[in-house]
């Protein structure tokens, strides 16, 4: 099908201004809007010890006002103007993002070019944002059941401070935090030289360079901070944790692995591989254990995809009077067998079509692509992978994943998660 | 250059307009009506086909039976078992699924526009061929009760339950969710039965977007559907939501909670409701997003919460608005204390001529985003056909939102938001949470996480 199908490239227009800041626009006028996206080369992974969590507060406090934009001006003006907005932060970058309608460009341009210039800290906001996040915290993790079991997780597979804690924080360490803090962050973090803009929809090329000049372009660059060191032992050794969940109603296993960084060959690899294992209801996981044993009510996994040591999940939720150490075997058996054998021929033309399927759907976005297109600037230096990853994909071959397999998936070097319910229900 | 371009907001460039695609229309003579939106933006196509009967229409007794056969559609047909149902689709690189609201049951299809066709024939086969096989059927059975078992253990199901029940009383909206009895009474016969009075061509619809041939498309529609017999459209009759007279507040004990999830409501208008305009104008004041009232009040100035919110379910027959959040136990009382604040205000002073406008530009503004990808243009012309919404709904959506005055935002918010007669949920630690909220209603009742009176 290969021959049959050309996907489109984006077109790309790459530059910096004098100030370090990577621009890249992708030009679309499908539809009369634009999307913008800012991100930032800082992340929980750069928190020191006892401020984790502080990377997103301060995300939070990107939304409070900057000289010229009074405190929740940003989510004003951009929804009057009909647009849509929000941030994140992961462990690999801190992202901001507007789609607008398109004749509202110079807007999503004034408003994050301030930010970026003159971020405005008080106590009062950071108090107030404090519990806001002490609440999306309680919200997305403490009040749900197995709310807590990824972090949890990512204490066992990785040793480096920089990779194990978490993105969300902790509620003291919340508390610690201080103005002085946000300010310095800021500074540190905040340089034009530390990010990346990425426009894509519709727009004039030369105007929106224009304009970009004119917002972006005396915002001064700073030193930056020293690169950051996140290699880890290879080795997670096999550990083995009980968590009692006070609001989980059944018991539930997550099992992890570490592999390596995002677009190695062997993270590629195992990237296809999970599809194989748990992605859809043709995969082999949902063939053996929902169908076939009608062991497990959920299963479950993914890829968590860094810059440096990433890890792969499968988990799930047993029946409640099966047997978890054999849903493990049944796991370990189908690893065992894709690694003796590889991937069948089916499977390799279901990812070469779901691949491709899923470069199509993102691309119809302005804000998929304009994020998509974000992330290889900023972790790769290199937006036109954006063009040539479907490529990179799809040349993985059956004993590429065969071998990563047999390399990364071992039995013994991986970290097991049991979740036991501990209600008083 | 100065810094003075800094100190306001940029002018906006001219607009530039935005023309959805011109549908194709036709029946074909079992009564199915076929809708054709041409997209070539991307080569993807997206096929749905909506039946008007969906949970709400379950007969007394059977709750669960439509959601029921929409999940076994998929698993199992004349030609192919489950297993390979899946396998084909996905070896596509395509999508299958059926699933029913209260008002509809949708089968929907998408892939490459490469692979149409054979996606289009499978969607048929999956909806005229199913064989509803036993074994699965019992795997059904048994994963749904597990899955019912496990909603309990989150806060937003066991509130908007209970806010369903309150609020829709004997009108079938009232049911959010079978219950595992409902489940476990599924038979074979019944779903076969069912399957063929109720998936019928004279009370469905295929939309097809995208990237397709017309003739071609028209043909092999002929050949999927053209032989499937018309039936008669069974009756329903509904119960009328109840005239709430007084205030209520229902807690549901959910011990070791770390916030209070708070749904309080009333009934308010249809999806063909005349005063829709007005209303989701006026929402979008109140609580629809992030620089609403009450999200501005509950979040940015007391910090009690991530988000609140107010929210519109239109349904076809009827409808509720609600606000929303989930907030710290301490303050529990202070967050009701704070909405009704917000939805006193809103009924009793005109809002400002500049949030009016701001309400609107949004609900103008966002419109092409949300048909930006063929999903979300999709999902605008499924609802446009499936609430009989009028022909140029889609171009005239704009200028209804900008009718609107902050008159027509008094008047509704009057009409529709009865903070003394709302009903109050709240899913967190009964004992932290009762005393903070006794002086909001003369009436306070306590349940438990299974749905039993305390």
């Amino acid at each position: 099908m290969s021959e049959t199908f050309k996907l489109q490239p984006l077109e790309l227009i790459d530059y910096t201004l004098e100030n370090g800041l990577r621009v890249v626009l992708n030009p679309d006028t499908a539809i009369p809007v634009v999307s913008m996206a800012v991100y930032y080369n800082v992340g929980s992974r750069n928190e020191r010890e006892g401020r984790t969590g502080f990377a997103h507060l301060f995300e939070h406090m990107m939304f409070q006002g900057s000289e010229n934009v009074p405190k929740a001006g940003h989510f004003q003006h951009i929804m009057k103007a009909g647009g849509t907005m929000n941030g994140t932060t992961s462990s690999e970058r801190t992202n901001y993002y507007e789609t607008l309608p398109a004749n509202q460009l110079p807007l999503g341009l004034w408003l994050e070019s301030d930010r970026m210039r003159s971020l405005a800290v008080t106590q009062e906001n950071l108090d107030n944002q404090r519990e806001a996040v002490k609440e999306e915290k309680r919200l997305r993790y403490d009040n749900q059941p197995y709310g807590q079991i990824f972090d949890l997780i990512n204490e066992m597979i990785y040793k480096n401070f920089a990779n194990s804690h978490s993105t969300i924080g902790s509620m003291e360490h919340l508390d610690a935090a201080t103005v002085e803090d946000v300010q310095e962050f800021f500074r540190v973090y905040y340089a034009p030289n530390n990010a990346v803009l990425v426009l894509s929809g519709a727009f004039e090329i030369e105007e929106a360079r224009a304009m970009i000049e004119t917002y972006f372009g005396d915002i001064p660059k700073q030193n930056l901070p020293p690169d950051l060191d996140v290699s880890e032992p290879k080795e997670v050794a096999a550990t083995y944790r009980e968590w009692e969940d006070k609001l989980a109603p059944f018991p539930a296993f997550l099992i992890g692995w570490k592999i390596p960084q995002r677009r190695s060959p062997e993270f590629y690899a195992l990237y296809l591989a999970g599809k194989i294992l748990y992605d859809g209801e043709s995969s082999r996981l949902y063939q053996k254990l929902v169908k076939g044993e009608e062991s497990v009510i959920q299963l479950f996994g993914f890829t968590d995809e860094r810059r440096g040591p990433s890890s792969i999940f499968v988990g799930a939720i047993p029946k409640p009077d099966k047997d978890l150490s054999k849903i493990r075997e049944t796991i370990n058996q189908e690893i065992h067998d894709l690694a003796a054998k590889g991937p069948t021929s089916e499977e390799m033309e279901k990812l070469e079509n779901q691949l491709v399927n899923d470069a199509v759907r993102l691309r119809q976005s302005s804000m998929a692509r304009a994020q998509a297109i974000a992330e290889f600037a900023l972790y790769d230096g290199d937006p036109a992978l954006v063009n040539r990853e479907l490529g990179e994909l799809l040349a993985v071959k059956p004993e590429h994943i065969r071998n990563a397999v047999g390399t990364y998936l071992h039995t013994e070097n991986r970290a097991l998660l049991d979740v036991v319910p501990a209600g008083q229900g | 250059m100065t810094t003075n371009f800094r100190q306001s907001p940029p002018e906006a460039l001219s607009p530039i307009a935005f023309d959805i695609p011109r549908p194709f229309r036709t029946k074909l003579d079992n009564g199915l009506q076929v809708v054709l939106f041409p997209d070539e933006r991307v080569p993807l196509v997206s096929y749905r086909l909506a039946f008007h009967y969906g949970d709400a229409n379950d007969p007394k007794g059977k709750t669960g039976l439509t959601s029921a056969i929409a999940s076994m559609l998929t698993e199992g047909t004349e030609s192919y078992t489950s297993r390979q149902l899946a396998e084909k689709i996905e070896r596509l690189g395509a999508s299958l699924s059926a699933h029913s609201s209260d008002d509809f049951t949708v089968v929907s299809a998408s892939s490459l526009s490469l692979y149409a066709t054979e996606v289009l024939d499978m969607l048929a086969e999956a909806l005229l061929r199913p064989t509803f096989p036993e074994n699965e059927l019992d795997l059904y059975r048994r994963n749904t009760v597990e899955h019912l078992k496990f909603q309990r253990s989150q806060s937003s199901f066991l509130a908007g339950e209970q806010a369903a029940r309150l609020v829709y009383g004997e009108h079938p909206y009232a049911t959010v969710s079978p219950n595992a009895a409902d489940v476990e009474g599924l038979v074979k016969e019944e779903l076969v039965e069912f399957h063929a009075k109720t998936f019928i061509p004279n009370n469905a619809i295929l939309i097809a977007v995208g990237d397709v041939e017309r003739n071609e498309f028209l043909k092999e529609v002929q050949a999927q559907f053209g032989d499937w017999q018309p039936e008669t459209i069974p009756e329903c009759s509904f119960a009328a939501p109840p005239e709430r007279a007084t205030r209520t507040i229902t807690i549901v004990d959910r011990p070791d909670s770390a916030q209070s999830n708070i749904v309080m409501g009333n009934i308010a208008i249809g999806r063909t409701s005349p005063d829709y305009f007005p209303v989701i104008v006026m929402n979008q004041v109140l609580g629809a997003g992030a620089s609403s009232r009450v999200f501005m009040n509950l979040r940015e100035e007391k910090g009690y919460t991530y988000g609140a919110y107010t929210r519109l379910n239109t349904k076809k027959l009827a409808g509720d608005i609600e606000a929303t959040a989930e907030v710290r136990n301490e303050v529990t009382g202070d967050s009701l204390k704070e909405f009704f604040y917000e939805l006193e205000r809103i009924r009793v002073d005109k809002v400002g001529d500049d949030e009016l406008a701001d309400a609107q530009s949004f609900l103008t503004g966002v419109f092409p985003i949300r048909a930006e990808t063929q999903d979300g243009l999709t999902n605008l012309i499924v609802n446009q056909h499936l609430y009989g919404l009028p022909a140029d709904y889609l171009e005239t959506y704009r200028s209804n939102v900008d009718a609107v005055t902050v008159d027509d935002v008094r008047a509704v918010a009057e009409k529709y938001i009865h903070p003394d007669r709302m009903a109050i949920v709240i899913v967190g630690d009964a004992e932290q949470v009762l005393p903070q909220v006794e002086s909001y209603a003369e009436t306070i009742e306590v349940y438990d996480t299974e749905g039993n009176k305390k």
